[in-house]
């Protein structure tokens, strides 16, 4: 109950943060418009020299599986890497140590706090502005669709800190995770259909986009498609199994990190 | 009831890290690195009674830090036992933090863009307080730290002073039992560290808290602190009461003598005297009493200089806290 309570608590504050800034929403909000919007030009171009269809899949499904994407992304919970990077260089954890909380659930909740207000601004806006402008694909309008989507989203955001959070992790031990950061980062980026839409991807490739972390991080980006009224649960199954493992190589790692504080004074 | 806040045994800690030889193979370095050790605390022990004032200080890398952090649970002592009301820091560290506070002075918990009403009402929640509770508190502390007035403020706009009491005030919000602060009135000016210690005094009386304060400002341990733990090269060399710190290292007086007119040589002087500042207007002399009586210096060098006046004291806290250091 009181680790709800401040779970709460720090997405209240953060959101109340947040809203004092709306310049940050404006350059996040310019942001997904920018990358996505591009995106979006270029792909409707390349469908039309197709007739329509590449694939088997028209562009109204890729459109919304990169819109999925992109607005995901405004979530930011890949920071989460670079704050715990930060805490330990800065001995900031001492602080955070110091406190009767546990640090990574505190760090997780902040994380997903810190952008969710800009998230939930922009995706509505979106929503809007791509049902206005592109339509609906048929399956988004299923009665499995929405529940669906909200399991993923919630199984995605658990597993996109937890993987980035074992990459923050390691700076107990390399102090710079920027490379292992950059190596996952991609990973995530491409195999969970940030510059193709994974529908499009080749059938080796697909399979790593589906039973790797990196892509189970990003199946939200598969709802959109017809295979998902059929493959839903394996998919969400998928996604638990990498949440169970990667929270069992946290807590281990974790265990592990609390012995190697070494902070700046002691 | 046991009346000890803190009690440390034998405690060390020892920090391990890998170090590269230029006598060996890069293979060698990569893999099978030299390893050395560094003691930063070593087989220490002290007590800390409830409600007692006491200052751990020491110079630079001595290992003050070090064992604040293994009192918080943040590290992990090599060997020893640390007993904080009860509570073995290493196994029961979040039971711990809500009897503690913490103030490290050079790093900030506040939340920086929001007013600092929020970051009470935030540490208030993280403390578990109900909200009535927190509400009551933060009124408390708003008045015992006169926060009134930069309160609605958003907290990186407020003064350095100003921030280290909200810090402070921040760290009280659960009323704690012990209160560790960590240089507490680095970068204050003079006004604003005199407030923040009057503050502490007036806590420590009104709420009976323990404080436990590492400073380089020999102010906070001459004006905060009825004992002082000095800690040299991870091992504690002194503890005793901090109005005996000055005593006992007194062997050495000083006197200043001011000229008629003006002092124009400077002659060799007798043994167990030696001049500290050589002026034509003012000379100060270093009287070692082990060797020669302050009358007796007295007499000898009114004999050597026409003087106006002439002041005789002891040295300064902090010159004391210098040569335990030096002498260390």
């Amino acid at each position: 109950m009181k680790e709800i309570r401040l779970a709460i608590k720090i997405v209240k504050t953060l959101i109340k943060d947040r809203m004092q800034y709306p310049d940050r929403l404006f350059v996040d909000t310019t942001g997904v418009i920018a990358r996505c919007g591009v995106l979006l030009i270029l792909y409707g171009y390349v469908y039309k020299l197709n007739n329509g269809t590449i694939g088997g899949t028209t562009f109204l499904f890729a459109a919304w599986s990169i819109f999925f994407y992109f607005s995901f992304s405004v979530l930011r919970l890949r920071d989460i890497s670079r704050e715990i990077m930060k805490d330990v260089q800065t001995g900031n954890v001492e602080v955070l140590f110091g406190k009767p909380i546990s640090y990574l659930s505190y760090r997780m909740w902040w994380q997903f706090g810190s952008s969710l207000y800009s998230f939930v601004i922009i995706t509505i806006l979106a929503v809007i502005a791509l049902i206005f402008i592109i339509g609906l694909p048929p399956t988004m309008t299923v009665g499995i669709f929405i529940p669906t989507l909200i399991l993923t989203f919630i199984c995605g955001t658990v597993l996109s800190l937890f993987l980035y959070a074992i990459v923050g992790l390691l700076a107990f031990w390399i102090e710079d995770i920027n490379p292992v950061f950059w190596i996952v980062d991609k990973a995530v980026m491409i195999l969970g259909g940030s510059y193709l839409p994974v529908a499009l991807f080749p059938t080796s490739m697909y399979k790593i986009a589906l039973y790797s972390p990196f892509g189970a991080a990003k199946f939200i980006t598969h709802t959109v498609y017809d295979t998902w009224q059929t493959n839903w649960y394996q998919l969400i199954g998928l996604q638990l199994f990498w949440i169970i493992l990667l929270g069992m190589i946290i807590y281990f790692m974790f265990a592990q990190a609390k012995q190697k504080v070494s902070v700046n004074g002691g | 009831m046991n009346s000890n806040s803190i009690v440390v045994t034998n405690l060390t800690k020892k920090f391990s890290f890998s170090a590269k030889s230029s006598s060996s193979s890069w293979l060698k370095n990569l893999f099978s690195p030299e390893t050395k050790e560094i003691i930063a605390v070593n087989d220490i022990s002290f007590s800390v009674k409830r409600g007692e004032r006491v200052a751990f200080i020491g110079p630079n890398g001595a290992g003050k830090s070090t064992t604040i952090k293994m009192l918080t649970g943040i590290l992990f002592p090599t060997s020893g036992k640390v007993d904080i009301l009860g509570f073995d820091p290493t196994k029961d560290r979040k039971k711990l933090a809500y009897q503690i506070g913490t103030v490290f002075g050079q790093r900030s918990q506040l939340l920086p863009n929001l007013p600092l009403t929020d970051s009470l009402e935030f540490f208030g929640v993280m403390y578990d307080l109900p909200e009535k509770e927190i509400k009551k508190r933060i009124a408390e502390l708003v008045e015992l730290f006169d926060l009134g007035t930069f309160i609605a403020q958003p907290v990186r706009k407020l003064s350095l002073g100003q921030r280290m009491r909200a810090e402070v005030a921040v760290s009280f919000i659960h009323k704690p039992k012990i209160i560790l602060l960590d240089e507490p009135t680095i970068g204050l000016d003079v006004v604003a560290k005199k407030a923040l210690r009057d503050l502490l005094l007036k806590i420590n009386k009104e709420e009976k808290t323990t404080i436990f304060l590492t400073s380089h400002d020999v102010g906070d341990i001459e004006s905060l602190c009825d004992r002082t733990i000095v800690i040299n090269r991870g091992a504690v060399i002194r503890d005793l009461p901090t109005h005996d710190l000055a005593k006992t290292f007194v062997y050495e007086k000083y006197i200043d003598l001011v000229a008629q007119n003006s002092f124009s040589v400077f002659p060799d002087l007798p043994e167990g005297l030696r001049y500290s500042i050589k002026d034509k207007n003012k000379i100060t002399v270093v009287v070692d009493v082990n060797k020669i009586s302050v009358q007796e210096s007295l007499k000898k060098l009114l004999d050597l200089f026409e003087v106006e006046d002439v002041d005789v004291y002891n040295v300064g806290l902090e010159t004391v806290i210098r040569h335990i250091y030096e002498r260390d």
